[in-house]
Protein backbone atom coordinates (compact mmCIF):
# COMPACT_ATOMS: atom_id res chain seq x y z
CA UNK A 1 0.00 0.00 0.00
CA UNK A 2 1.09 3.42 -0.74
CA UNK A 3 -0.23 6.55 0.62
CA UNK A 4 0.73 9.81 -0.93
CA UNK A 5 0.76 13.42 -0.55
CA UNK A 6 1.25 15.51 -3.27
CA UNK A 7 1.63 19.51 -3.00
CA UNK A 8 -0.96 19.10 0.02
CA UNK A 9 -2.20 21.89 2.22
CA UNK A 10 -4.77 22.22 4.92
CA UNK A 11 -6.43 25.44 6.29
CA UNK A 12 -8.79 25.02 9.50
CA UNK A 13 -11.57 28.43 9.91
CA UNK A 14 -10.78 29.85 13.73
CA UNK A 15 -13.67 32.56 14.74
CA UNK A 16 -13.75 34.16 10.91
CA UNK A 17 -9.98 33.87 10.33
CA UNK A 18 -8.36 31.48 8.40
CA UNK A 19 -5.79 28.88 10.19
CA UNK A 20 -3.00 27.20 7.91
CA UNK A 21 -2.19 24.09 9.67
CA UNK A 22 -0.14 22.29 6.65
CA UNK A 23 1.19 23.87 3.54
CA UNK A 24 2.19 22.31 0.27
CA UNK A 25 3.40 19.08 1.41
CA UNK A 26 4.88 16.32 -0.60
CA UNK A 27 4.69 13.22 1.76
CA UNK A 28 5.08 9.06 0.93
CA UNK A 29 4.50 6.64 2.47
CA UNK A 30 4.62 2.58 1.67
CA UNK A 31 4.62 -0.93 3.32
CA UNK A 32 7.52 -1.46 5.21
CA UNK A 33 8.31 2.11 5.62
CA UNK A 34 8.69 3.40 9.27
CA UNK A 35 8.28 7.40 9.58
CA UNK A 36 8.64 9.88 12.42
CA UNK A 37 6.82 13.39 12.41
CA UNK A 38 8.44 15.76 14.36
CA UNK A 39 8.12 19.16 15.45
CA UNK A 40 6.63 21.83 18.11
CA UNK A 41 3.47 21.89 19.49
CA UNK A 42 0.84 23.27 17.10
CA UNK A 43 3.30 23.14 14.04
CA UNK A 44 0.85 20.43 12.23
CA UNK A 45 1.89 17.26 13.10
CA UNK A 46 -1.15 15.93 13.72
CA UNK A 47 -2.70 17.60 11.13
CA UNK A 48 -0.75 15.70 8.49
CA UNK A 49 -1.18 12.16 9.90
CA UNK A 50 -4.85 12.79 9.60
CA UNK A 51 -4.75 13.64 6.19
CA UNK A 52 -2.37 10.65 5.52
CA UNK A 53 -4.56 8.51 7.58
CA UNK A 54 -7.97 9.71 5.42
CA UNK A 55 -9.27 10.86 8.61
CA UNK A 56 -9.20 14.24 7.04
CA UNK A 57 -9.38 15.98 3.37
CA UNK A 58 -7.23 18.50 1.82
CA UNK A 59 -7.88 21.92 1.12
CA UNK A 60 -5.47 22.14 -1.45
CA UNK A 61 -3.31 19.33 -3.34
CA UNK A 62 -4.10 15.36 -3.29
CA UNK A 63 -4.18 12.52 -1.39
CA UNK A 64 -3.57 9.31 -3.36
CA UNK A 65 -4.13 5.94 -1.99
CA UNK A 66 -2.24 3.47 -4.30
CA UNK A 67 -2.46 5.66 -7.18
CA UNK A 68 -6.49 6.66 -6.48
CA UNK A 69 -6.86 10.49 -5.54
CA UNK A 70 -8.87 10.22 -2.62
CA UNK A 71 -10.92 13.51 -3.60
CA UNK A 72 -12.81 11.02 -6.01
CA UNK A 73 -13.74 8.49 -3.37
CA UNK A 74 -16.59 9.21 -1.16
CA UNK A 75 -17.09 9.44 2.23
CA UNK A 76 -18.15 5.89 2.48
CA UNK A 77 -15.28 4.57 0.62
CA UNK A 78 -12.99 6.48 2.71
CA UNK A 79 -13.95 4.75 5.79
CA UNK A 80 -13.83 1.23 4.29
CA UNK A 81 -10.05 2.54 3.52
CA UNK A 82 -9.47 3.35 7.49
CA UNK A 83 -11.07 0.03 8.19
CA UNK A 84 -9.54 -2.44 6.27
CA UNK A 85 -6.32 -0.89 5.47
CA UNK A 86 -5.14 1.77 7.89
CA UNK A 87 -4.54 1.61 11.32
CA UNK A 88 -4.62 4.04 14.21
CA UNK A 89 -3.71 4.69 17.84
CA UNK A 90 -3.76 8.11 19.82
CA UNK A 91 -2.24 9.87 22.66
CA UNK A 92 -5.69 9.47 24.76
CA UNK A 93 -6.54 6.03 23.85
CA UNK A 94 -10.05 6.44 23.45
CA UNK A 95 -11.13 3.04 24.41
CA UNK A 96 -15.01 3.11 25.44
CA UNK A 97 -15.34 2.99 29.37
CA UNK A 98 -18.52 0.86 29.03
CA UNK A 99 -16.84 -1.56 26.90
CA UNK A 100 -14.17 -4.67 28.12
CA UNK A 101 -10.87 -4.88 26.92
CA UNK A 102 -12.10 -7.58 24.36
CA UNK A 103 -15.32 -5.36 23.06
CA UNK A 104 -12.59 -2.43 22.72
CA UNK A 105 -10.94 -4.58 20.24
CA UNK A 106 -14.04 -6.48 18.49
CA UNK A 107 -15.13 -2.60 17.62
CA UNK A 108 -13.88 -2.68 14.26
CA UNK A 109 -14.30 -6.39 13.18
CA UNK A 110 -18.01 -6.21 14.42
CA UNK A 111 -18.16 -2.48 11.66
CA UNK A 112 -16.83 -5.03 9.08
CA UNK A 113 -19.06 -8.01 10.46
CA UNK A 114 -15.84 -10.39 10.08
CA UNK A 115 -16.59 -14.10 10.61
CA UNK A 116 -14.63 -15.38 13.89
CA UNK A 117 -14.31 -11.91 15.06
CA UNK A 118 -14.16 -13.09 18.88
CA UNK A 119 -11.28 -15.03 18.18
CA UNK A 120 -9.22 -12.77 16.16
CA UNK A 121 -9.85 -10.09 18.89
CA UNK A 122 -8.67 -12.39 21.40
CA UNK A 123 -5.51 -12.93 19.10
CA UNK A 124 -4.87 -9.81 19.05
CA UNK A 125 -5.44 -8.97 22.60
CA UNK A 126 -2.78 -12.04 22.94
CA UNK A 127 -0.81 -10.75 20.37
CA UNK A 128 0.14 -7.18 22.18
CA UNK A 129 0.09 -9.12 25.63
CA UNK A 130 -2.84 -8.69 27.41
CA UNK A 131 -3.76 -12.35 27.42
CA UNK A 132 -6.26 -12.46 30.69
CA UNK A 133 -7.12 -9.26 30.38
CA UNK A 134 -10.02 -9.65 27.78
CA UNK A 135 -13.00 -9.23 30.78
CA UNK A 136 -10.94 -5.84 31.85
CA UNK A 137 -12.91 -2.60 31.69
CA UNK A 138 -10.38 0.48 30.56
CA UNK A 139 -10.85 1.72 34.32
CA UNK A 140 -8.86 -1.33 35.18
CA UNK A 141 -6.09 -1.50 33.14
CA UNK A 142 -3.05 0.32 33.43
CA UNK A 143 -2.14 3.18 30.89
CA UNK A 144 0.85 1.22 28.65
CA UNK A 145 -2.05 -1.42 28.98
CA UNK A 146 -4.73 0.79 28.06
CA UNK A 147 -2.31 1.88 25.06
CA UNK A 148 -1.78 -1.39 24.06
CA UNK A 149 -5.81 -2.61 23.98
CA UNK A 150 -5.82 0.58 21.85
CA UNK A 151 -2.69 -0.84 19.49
CA UNK A 152 -4.80 -4.50 19.46
CA UNK A 153 -7.93 -2.27 18.05
CA UNK A 154 -5.97 -0.73 15.28
CA UNK A 155 -4.22 -4.14 14.58
CA UNK A 156 -7.36 -6.40 14.54
CA UNK A 157 -8.30 -6.15 11.22
CA UNK A 158 -4.45 -6.39 9.84
CA UNK A 159 -4.17 -2.97 8.29
CA UNK A 160 -1.08 -2.20 6.06
CA UNK A 161 -0.07 1.15 7.58
CA UNK A 162 -0.07 1.97 11.51
CA UNK A 163 -0.59 5.56 12.16
CA UNK A 164 0.52 6.77 15.98
CA UNK A 165 -0.73 9.90 17.40
CA UNK A 166 1.67 10.26 20.43
CA UNK A 167 1.46 6.99 21.40
CA UNK A 168 3.77 7.37 24.71
CA UNK A 169 2.97 10.98 25.44
CA UNK A 170 0.37 9.64 28.37
CA UNK A 171 2.57 7.44 29.68
CA UNK A 172 5.25 6.80 32.10
CA UNK A 173 8.44 6.09 30.38
CA UNK A 174 9.24 2.33 31.37
CA UNK A 175 5.75 2.19 29.70
CA UNK A 176 6.44 4.16 26.86
CA UNK A 177 9.37 2.38 26.11
CA UNK A 178 7.37 -1.18 26.33
CA UNK A 179 4.51 -0.06 23.96
CA UNK A 180 7.46 1.13 21.19
CA UNK A 181 9.43 -2.07 21.49
CA UNK A 182 5.85 -3.83 20.87
CA UNK A 183 5.39 -1.18 17.78
CA UNK A 184 8.73 -2.18 16.63
CA UNK A 185 8.39 -5.58 17.22
CA UNK A 186 5.22 -5.08 15.30
CA UNK A 187 6.55 -3.23 12.46
CA UNK A 188 9.72 -6.36 11.80
CA UNK A 189 7.62 -9.20 12.26
CA UNK A 190 4.42 -8.20 10.17
CA UNK A 191 6.48 -5.94 7.93
CA UNK A 192 3.87 -3.12 8.87
CA UNK A 193 4.42 0.71 8.02
CA UNK A 194 4.62 2.82 11.14
CA UNK A 195 3.79 6.64 10.96
CA UNK A 196 4.56 7.91 14.44
CA UNK A 197 3.59 11.75 15.25
CA UNK A 198 6.09 12.02 18.37
CA UNK A 199 7.82 15.35 20.21
CA UNK A 200 10.38 12.92 22.17
CA UNK A 201 13.77 12.56 19.90
CA UNK A 202 14.44 8.81 21.37
CA UNK A 203 11.24 7.63 19.70
CA UNK A 204 11.84 9.76 16.66
CA UNK A 205 15.22 8.24 16.40
CA UNK A 206 14.04 4.52 16.63
CA UNK A 207 12.26 5.61 12.63
CA UNK A 208 13.96 4.90 9.66
CA UNK A 209 12.43 8.14 8.03
CA UNK A 210 12.14 11.73 9.84
CA UNK A 211 9.72 14.30 8.83
CA UNK A 212 10.18 17.29 10.66
CA UNK A 213 7.80 20.22 10.20
CA UNK A 214 7.54 23.88 11.55
CA UNK A 215 4.40 25.96 10.98
CA UNK A 216 2.67 23.23 8.32
CA UNK A 217 5.49 23.09 6.37
CA UNK A 218 7.92 19.60 6.15
CA UNK A 219 11.60 21.44 6.66
CA UNK B 1 -24.54 -4.86 16.76
CA UNK B 2 -26.24 -6.27 19.95
CA UNK B 3 -23.47 -6.00 22.49
CA UNK B 4 -22.42 -2.48 21.21
CA UNK B 5 -26.18 -1.48 21.81
CA UNK B 6 -26.23 -3.11 25.56
CA UNK B 7 -22.24 -1.66 26.37
CA UNK B 8 -23.65 1.92 25.26
CA UNK B 9 -27.12 1.62 27.22
CA UNK B 10 -25.96 0.69 30.68
CA UNK B 11 -23.59 3.54 30.82
CA UNK B 12 -26.66 5.68 31.84
CA UNK B 13 -29.01 3.42 34.07
CA UNK B 14 -31.30 6.18 35.31
CA UNK B 15 -31.79 8.16 32.19
CA UNK B 16 -32.36 4.61 30.30
CA UNK B 17 -35.44 4.01 32.64
CA UNK B 18 -36.80 7.47 32.72
CA UNK B 19 -37.41 6.98 29.14
CA UNK B 20 -38.66 4.28 28.75
CA UNK B 21 -40.98 5.24 31.78
CA UNK B 22 -41.82 8.37 29.32
CA UNK B 23 -42.81 5.91 26.61
CA UNK B 24 -44.02 3.61 28.85
CA UNK B 25 -47.21 6.30 30.09
CA UNK B 26 -47.70 7.05 26.42
CA UNK B 27 -48.29 3.66 25.66
CA UNK B 28 -50.03 2.40 28.68
CA UNK B 29 -52.30 5.31 27.82
CA UNK B 30 -53.34 4.20 24.67
CA UNK B 31 -53.82 0.51 25.33
CA UNK B 32 -55.97 1.59 28.46
CA UNK B 33 -58.06 3.95 26.22
CA UNK B 34 -58.37 0.87 22.77
CA UNK B 35 -59.55 -1.65 26.23
CA UNK B 36 -62.14 0.55 27.97
CA UNK B 37 -63.57 1.70 24.56
CA UNK B 38 -64.06 -1.48 23.27
CA UNK B 39 -65.62 -2.66 26.58
CA UNK B 40 -67.65 0.01 26.96
CA UNK B 41 -69.65 -0.86 23.15
CA UNK B 42 -70.24 -4.44 24.11
CA UNK B 43 -71.24 -3.31 27.86
CA UNK B 44 -73.55 -1.04 25.70
CA UNK B 45 -74.60 -3.91 23.53
CA UNK B 46 -74.62 -6.46 25.86
CA UNK B 47 -77.58 -3.92 27.41
CA UNK B 48 -79.25 -3.37 24.66
CA UNK B 49 -79.51 -6.57 23.86
CA UNK B 50 -80.70 -8.06 27.47
CA UNK B 51 -83.96 -5.15 27.30
CA UNK B 52 -85.15 -7.98 24.56
CA UNK B 53 -86.94 -5.53 22.19
CA UNK B 54 -87.57 -5.07 19.57
CA UNK B 55 -88.85 -1.07 19.77
CA UNK B 56 -88.17 0.68 22.61
CA UNK B 57 -91.47 3.39 22.90
CA UNK B 58 -90.56 6.70 24.99
CA UNK B 59 -91.63 9.28 25.80
CA UNK B 60 -90.86 12.68 23.62
CA UNK B 61 -87.17 14.07 24.55
CA UNK B 62 -84.00 12.89 23.41
CA UNK B 63 -84.34 8.94 23.18
CA UNK B 64 -80.63 8.29 23.49
CA UNK B 65 -80.61 10.13 27.16
CA UNK B 66 -84.07 8.17 27.99
CA UNK B 67 -82.71 4.71 26.76
CA UNK B 68 -79.71 4.99 29.03
CA UNK B 69 -81.34 6.32 31.98
CA UNK B 70 -83.78 3.19 31.56
CA UNK B 71 -80.64 0.56 31.31
CA UNK B 72 -78.62 2.35 34.39
CA UNK B 73 -81.96 2.53 36.44
CA UNK B 74 -81.77 6.80 36.89
CA UNK B 75 -85.01 9.05 37.50
CA UNK B 76 -86.01 10.60 34.61
CA UNK B 77 -88.00 13.71 33.86
CA UNK B 78 -90.79 12.76 31.22
CA UNK B 79 -93.25 10.08 31.23
CA UNK B 80 -95.69 8.29 29.40
CA UNK B 81 -99.27 7.63 30.49
CA UNK B 82 -99.89 4.21 31.48
CA UNK B 83 -103.43 4.28 30.39
CA UNK B 84 -101.49 4.62 26.68
CA UNK B 85 -100.13 1.00 27.17
CA UNK B 86 -103.21 -0.45 26.16
CA UNK B 87 -103.10 1.51 22.84
CA UNK B 88 -99.26 0.10 22.53
CA UNK B 89 -100.86 -3.51 23.15
CA UNK B 90 -103.59 -2.99 20.32
CA UNK B 91 -100.95 -2.17 17.54
CA UNK B 92 -101.06 -4.57 14.65
CA UNK B 93 -97.78 -6.93 15.00
CA UNK B 94 -96.96 -6.07 18.70
CA UNK B 95 -96.92 -9.03 20.76
CA UNK B 96 -95.30 -8.04 24.20
CA UNK B 97 -95.36 -4.28 25.53
CA UNK B 98 -93.68 -4.35 29.01
CA UNK B 99 -93.73 -1.30 31.11
CA UNK B 100 -90.93 -0.31 32.59
CA UNK B 101 -90.95 3.12 35.65
CA UNK B 102 -87.45 3.41 36.88
CA UNK B 103 -85.85 5.43 40.12
CA UNK B 104 -83.47 4.79 42.80
CA UNK B 105 -85.36 3.74 46.49
CA UNK B 106 -84.74 2.41 49.55
CA UNK B 107 -85.02 -1.82 49.62
CA UNK B 108 -84.35 -2.55 53.56
CA UNK B 109 -82.82 0.64 54.10
CA UNK B 110 -80.39 0.23 51.32
CA UNK B 111 -80.68 2.58 48.16
CA UNK B 112 -81.09 0.44 45.17
CA UNK B 113 -82.40 0.67 41.56
CA UNK B 114 -85.94 -0.39 41.21
CA UNK B 115 -88.00 -1.48 37.84
CA UNK B 116 -91.18 -1.71 38.16
CA UNK B 117 -92.82 -3.93 35.30
CA UNK B 118 -95.32 -6.46 35.19
CA UNK B 119 -95.32 -10.25 33.58
CA UNK B 120 -94.79 -9.41 30.03
CA UNK B 121 -91.24 -8.23 31.25
CA UNK B 122 -90.99 -11.62 32.86
CA UNK B 123 -92.25 -12.88 29.16
CA UNK B 124 -89.15 -10.64 27.62
CA UNK B 125 -86.08 -12.01 29.73
CA UNK B 126 -87.56 -15.21 29.53
CA UNK B 127 -87.82 -15.57 33.88
CA UNK B 128 -89.73 -18.72 33.82
CA UNK B 129 -92.31 -16.50 36.36
CA UNK B 130 -96.26 -17.98 36.43
CA UNK B 131 -97.24 -14.16 37.62
CA UNK B 132 -95.72 -11.35 39.02
CA UNK B 133 -97.01 -10.88 42.71
CA UNK B 134 -94.01 -10.10 43.93
CA UNK B 135 -90.06 -8.85 44.31
CA UNK B 136 -87.72 -10.41 41.59
CA UNK B 137 -83.97 -9.27 42.29
CA UNK B 138 -81.13 -9.40 40.15
CA UNK B 139 -78.29 -11.74 41.49
CA UNK B 140 -76.18 -8.47 42.48
CA UNK B 141 -78.51 -7.09 44.39
CA UNK B 142 -79.50 -10.39 45.89
CA UNK B 143 -76.09 -10.70 47.25
CA UNK B 144 -75.47 -7.01 48.30
CA UNK B 145 -78.90 -7.12 50.16
CA UNK B 146 -78.49 -10.78 51.08
CA UNK B 147 -81.96 -11.55 49.98
CA UNK B 148 -83.21 -14.98 48.46
CA UNK B 149 -86.20 -16.35 47.38
CA UNK B 150 -89.29 -15.84 50.24
CA UNK B 151 -87.35 -13.28 52.30
CA UNK B 152 -89.61 -10.46 52.66
CA UNK B 153 -88.14 -6.79 51.59
CA UNK B 154 -89.34 -3.14 52.76
CA UNK B 155 -89.33 -1.05 49.81
CA UNK B 156 -89.40 2.92 50.60
CA UNK B 157 -89.15 6.41 49.52
CA UNK B 158 -92.11 8.57 48.71
CA UNK B 159 -94.43 5.71 50.47
CA UNK B 160 -93.35 2.58 52.03
CA UNK B 161 -93.62 -0.79 50.84
CA UNK B 162 -93.17 -4.70 52.48
CA UNK B 163 -93.20 -7.17 49.74
CA UNK B 164 -92.09 -10.78 49.48
CA UNK B 165 -89.02 -12.02 47.38
CA UNK B 166 -90.44 -14.03 44.94
CA UNK B 167 -87.33 -15.08 42.51
CA UNK B 168 -83.55 -14.12 42.47
CA UNK B 169 -82.42 -13.93 39.21
CA UNK B 170 -79.36 -16.05 37.55
CA UNK B 171 -76.32 -13.52 36.71
CA UNK B 172 -76.63 -11.84 33.51
CA UNK B 173 -73.61 -9.98 33.24
CA UNK B 174 -75.76 -6.75 32.75
CA UNK B 175 -77.46 -4.11 34.85
CA UNK B 176 -80.56 -6.91 35.13
CA UNK B 177 -78.21 -8.10 37.66
CA UNK B 178 -78.49 -4.67 40.05
CA UNK B 179 -82.28 -4.36 39.66
CA UNK B 180 -84.83 -5.11 42.48
CA UNK B 181 -88.19 -5.76 39.95
CA UNK B 182 -91.39 -4.88 41.63
CA UNK B 183 -95.09 -5.24 40.43
CA UNK B 184 -95.64 -1.48 38.41
CA UNK B 185 -98.24 -0.62 40.36
CA UNK B 186 -96.11 -0.59 43.96
CA UNK B 187 -92.70 0.71 41.86
CA UNK B 188 -94.91 3.91 40.90
CA UNK B 189 -96.43 4.22 44.42
CA UNK B 190 -93.25 3.78 46.09
CA UNK B 191 -91.80 6.02 43.06
CA UNK B 192 -94.95 8.47 43.12
CA UNK B 193 -95.04 8.04 39.71
CA UNK B 194 -98.68 6.57 39.60
CA UNK B 195 -100.47 6.42 36.49
CA UNK B 196 -96.35 6.97 35.25
CA UNK B 197 -94.45 4.88 33.31
CA UNK B 198 -90.09 5.62 31.80
CA UNK B 199 -91.04 3.24 28.38
CA UNK B 200 -92.61 0.66 26.89
CA UNK B 201 -90.54 -2.46 25.83
CA UNK B 202 -92.13 -3.54 22.38
CA UNK B 203 -91.60 -7.15 20.54
CA UNK B 204 -92.96 -7.49 17.76
CA UNK B 205 -94.54 -10.86 16.48
CA UNK B 206 -93.01 -10.78 13.04
CA UNK B 207 -89.88 -9.01 13.13
CA UNK B 208 -89.35 -8.14 9.75
CA UNK B 209 -92.30 -5.89 10.15
CA UNK B 210 -90.61 -3.79 12.48
CA UNK B 211 -90.12 -0.89 10.82
CA UNK B 212 -94.23 -0.58 10.13
CA UNK B 213 -94.48 -1.16 13.75
CA UNK B 214 -92.45 1.55 14.99
CA UNK B 215 -93.81 3.62 12.58
CA UNK B 216 -97.38 3.38 13.90
CA UNK B 217 -96.40 3.72 17.10
CA UNK B 218 -93.87 6.41 16.44
CA UNK B 219 -97.03 8.85 15.29
CA UNK B 220 -98.71 7.81 18.73
CA UNK B 221 -99.33 11.53 20.54
CA UNK B 222 -96.22 11.98 23.10
CA UNK B 223 -94.45 9.29 22.37
CA UNK B 224 -91.51 7.85 20.13
CA UNK B 225 -90.69 4.76 19.04
CA UNK B 226 -86.93 3.55 18.62
CA UNK B 227 -85.04 0.34 17.50
CA UNK B 228 -82.35 -0.59 20.09
CA UNK B 229 -79.92 -0.80 16.84
CA UNK B 230 -80.46 2.74 16.48
CA UNK B 231 -79.71 3.59 20.03
CA UNK B 232 -76.94 1.76 19.87
CA UNK B 233 -75.40 3.60 16.93
CA UNK B 234 -75.99 6.74 17.72
CA UNK B 235 -74.31 6.24 21.08
CA UNK B 236 -71.45 4.32 19.72
CA UNK B 237 -71.21 7.57 17.85
CA UNK B 238 -70.82 9.63 21.01
CA UNK B 239 -68.33 7.45 22.40
CA UNK B 240 -66.58 7.79 19.66
CA UNK B 241 -66.15 11.17 19.69
CA UNK B 242 -65.47 10.63 23.02
CA UNK B 243 -62.66 8.34 21.98
CA UNK B 244 -61.27 10.84 19.49
CA UNK B 245 -60.64 13.12 22.20
CA UNK B 246 -58.85 10.62 24.24
CA UNK B 247 -56.97 9.37 21.90
CA UNK B 248 -56.24 13.13 21.23
CA UNK B 249 -54.34 13.00 24.94
CA UNK B 250 -53.14 9.97 24.72
CA UNK B 251 -51.31 11.54 21.34
CA UNK B 252 -50.25 14.31 23.89
CA UNK B 253 -48.55 11.54 25.85
CA UNK B 254 -47.16 9.88 23.17
CA UNK B 255 -45.65 13.20 21.69
CA UNK B 256 -43.98 13.67 25.00
CA UNK B 257 -42.48 10.48 24.62
CA UNK B 258 -40.87 11.67 21.22
CA UNK B 259 -39.72 14.66 22.69
CA UNK B 260 -38.23 12.73 26.19
CA UNK B 261 -36.61 10.10 23.57
CA UNK B 262 -35.47 12.97 21.26
CA UNK B 263 -34.15 14.70 24.25
CA UNK B 264 -32.06 11.67 25.30
CA UNK B 265 -30.72 10.74 21.93
CA UNK B 266 -29.53 14.22 21.22
CA UNK B 267 -27.58 14.42 24.89
CA UNK B 268 -26.54 10.48 24.49
CA UNK B 269 -24.94 12.45 20.82
CA UNK B 270 -23.54 15.22 22.93
CA UNK B 271 -21.61 12.84 25.83
CA UNK B 272 -20.51 10.30 23.22
CA UNK B 273 -18.74 12.30 20.20
CA UNK B 274 -15.58 11.00 21.24
CA UNK B 275 -17.05 7.21 20.87
CA UNK B 276 -18.38 8.25 17.54
CA UNK B 277 -15.41 9.84 16.58
CA UNK B 278 -13.17 6.72 17.62
CA UNK B 279 -15.87 5.11 15.79
CA UNK B 280 -15.89 6.50 12.30
CA UNK B 281 -11.68 6.75 12.89
CA UNK B 282 -11.74 2.73 12.99
CA UNK B 283 -14.00 2.88 9.85
CA UNK B 284 -17.78 3.27 10.61
CA UNK B 285 -19.13 4.85 7.46
CA UNK B 286 -22.16 7.56 8.47
CA UNK B 287 -24.51 5.45 7.83
CA UNK B 288 -23.51 3.08 10.35
CA UNK B 289 -23.48 5.09 13.09
CA UNK B 290 -27.04 7.12 11.88
CA UNK B 291 -28.40 2.94 11.65
CA UNK B 292 -26.82 2.72 15.60
CA UNK B 293 -28.35 5.10 17.28
CA UNK B 294 -31.95 4.55 15.27
CA UNK B 295 -31.30 1.22 16.51
CA UNK B 296 -31.06 2.51 20.25
CA UNK B 297 -34.06 4.34 19.99
CA UNK B 298 -35.90 1.68 18.45
CA UNK B 299 -35.06 -1.00 20.89
CA UNK B 300 -35.12 1.21 24.04
CA UNK B 301 -38.87 2.57 22.90
CA UNK B 302 -40.06 -0.96 22.01
CA UNK B 303 -38.80 -1.97 26.01
CA UNK B 304 -40.87 1.05 26.43
CA UNK B 305 -44.09 -0.23 24.88
CA UNK B 306 -43.54 -3.54 26.48
CA UNK B 307 -43.63 -1.91 29.82
CA UNK B 308 -46.37 0.19 28.70
CA UNK B 309 -48.45 -2.46 27.77
CA UNK B 310 -47.69 -4.22 30.84
CA UNK B 311 -48.88 -0.71 33.08
CA UNK B 312 -52.09 -0.97 31.13
CA UNK B 313 -53.27 -3.74 31.43
CA UNK B 314 -52.58 -3.74 34.78
CA UNK B 315 -54.18 -0.08 35.21
CA UNK B 316 -57.31 -1.33 33.31
CA UNK B 317 -57.59 -4.14 36.01
CA UNK B 318 -57.49 -1.85 39.04
CA UNK B 319 -59.69 1.30 37.50
CA UNK B 320 -63.11 1.25 38.27
CA UNK B 321 -65.46 -0.72 36.45
CA UNK B 322 -68.21 1.97 36.33
CA UNK B 323 -67.11 4.33 33.15
CA UNK B 324 -68.14 5.22 29.83
CA UNK B 325 -72.48 6.46 29.66
CA UNK B 326 -72.62 4.97 33.34
CA UNK B 327 -72.10 1.65 32.09
CA UNK B 328 -70.68 -1.06 34.40
CA UNK B 329 -67.66 -1.72 31.07
CA UNK B 330 -64.77 -5.02 31.77
CA UNK B 331 -62.29 -4.05 29.77
CA UNK B 332 -61.28 -5.55 26.03
CA UNK B 333 -58.32 -7.07 25.22
CA UNK B 334 -57.32 -7.43 21.57
CA UNK B 335 -54.06 -8.84 20.01
CA UNK B 336 -54.45 -5.64 17.39
CA UNK B 337 -54.56 -3.52 20.22
CA UNK B 338 -50.81 -5.31 21.34
CA UNK B 339 -50.10 -4.56 17.56
CA UNK B 340 -51.02 -0.79 17.56
CA UNK B 341 -49.02 -0.06 20.94
CA UNK B 342 -45.93 -1.39 19.74
CA UNK B 343 -45.94 -0.02 16.27
CA UNK B 344 -46.58 3.19 17.77
CA UNK B 345 -44.02 2.73 20.56
CA UNK B 346 -41.86 1.48 17.83
CA UNK B 347 -42.79 4.65 15.42
CA UNK B 348 -41.80 7.27 18.82
CA UNK B 349 -38.23 5.57 18.94
CA UNK B 350 -37.56 6.08 15.41
CA UNK B 351 -39.01 9.50 14.80
CA UNK B 352 -37.68 10.42 18.11
CA UNK B 353 -34.05 8.94 16.64
CA UNK B 354 -34.21 10.81 13.34
CA UNK B 355 -32.22 14.47 14.11
CA UNK B 356 -30.14 12.77 16.74
CA UNK B 357 -29.01 9.49 14.67
CA UNK B 358 -28.59 12.20 11.69
CA UNK B 359 -26.60 14.71 14.26
CA UNK B 360 -24.21 11.85 14.99
CA UNK B 361 -23.19 10.82 11.39
CA UNK B 362 -22.22 14.05 10.74
CA UNK B 363 -19.62 13.86 13.53
CA UNK B 364 -16.38 14.63 12.02
CA UNK B 365 -13.89 12.55 13.29
CA UNK B 366 -11.20 14.63 14.03
CA UNK B 367 -12.86 17.22 15.37
CA UNK B 368 -14.79 14.95 17.98
CA UNK B 369 -11.25 13.57 18.96
CA UNK B 370 -10.10 16.92 19.21
CA UNK B 371 -12.39 18.12 21.21
CA UNK B 372 -10.97 16.55 24.63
Amino acid sequence: MIVELKNVSKEYGRNGTRFVAVRDVDFRVSSGDFVSIVGPSGSGKSSLLHLVGCLDRPTAGSVLVDGQPTDKLSDTELSRVRRDRLGFVFQQFYLNDAMTALQNVLLPLELARVKGRVEMARAALADVGLCGKESNYPSQLSGGEQQRCAIARALVNSPEILLADEPTGSLDSASGKSVLELMECLHTTRGLALVIVTHDPAVAARAHQHIAIHDGRVQ
Amino acid sequence: MNWILRANLKRRKARLALTIGGIAIGVATLFALLSFSAGIATALERELDSLGAHIIVLPVGCPYSLTLSLMQGADTIEYIDEASLAEFRAVDNVHIAAPAVVGRAKVNGTLTPVYGTDIQTALLKNWELDSFEGAVVGSKAAADLKLSAGDTINVSLYAPVTIPVVKVLPVTGGRDDTFVFLPLAIAQKVLALEGKVSAVLVRTSDVSRVSETRSTLGHMLGVQAVPPSEVFDTLVGILATVRQTMILIAGIAIAVGVFTTMNTMIMSVQERRRDIGLLRAVGATRREVFRLFLYESVVVSAVGGLVGLAVGYVATLLLPRASGLGLEALPQYSPAFIGICLVVAVAVGAIAALYPAMMAARVEPIRALREL
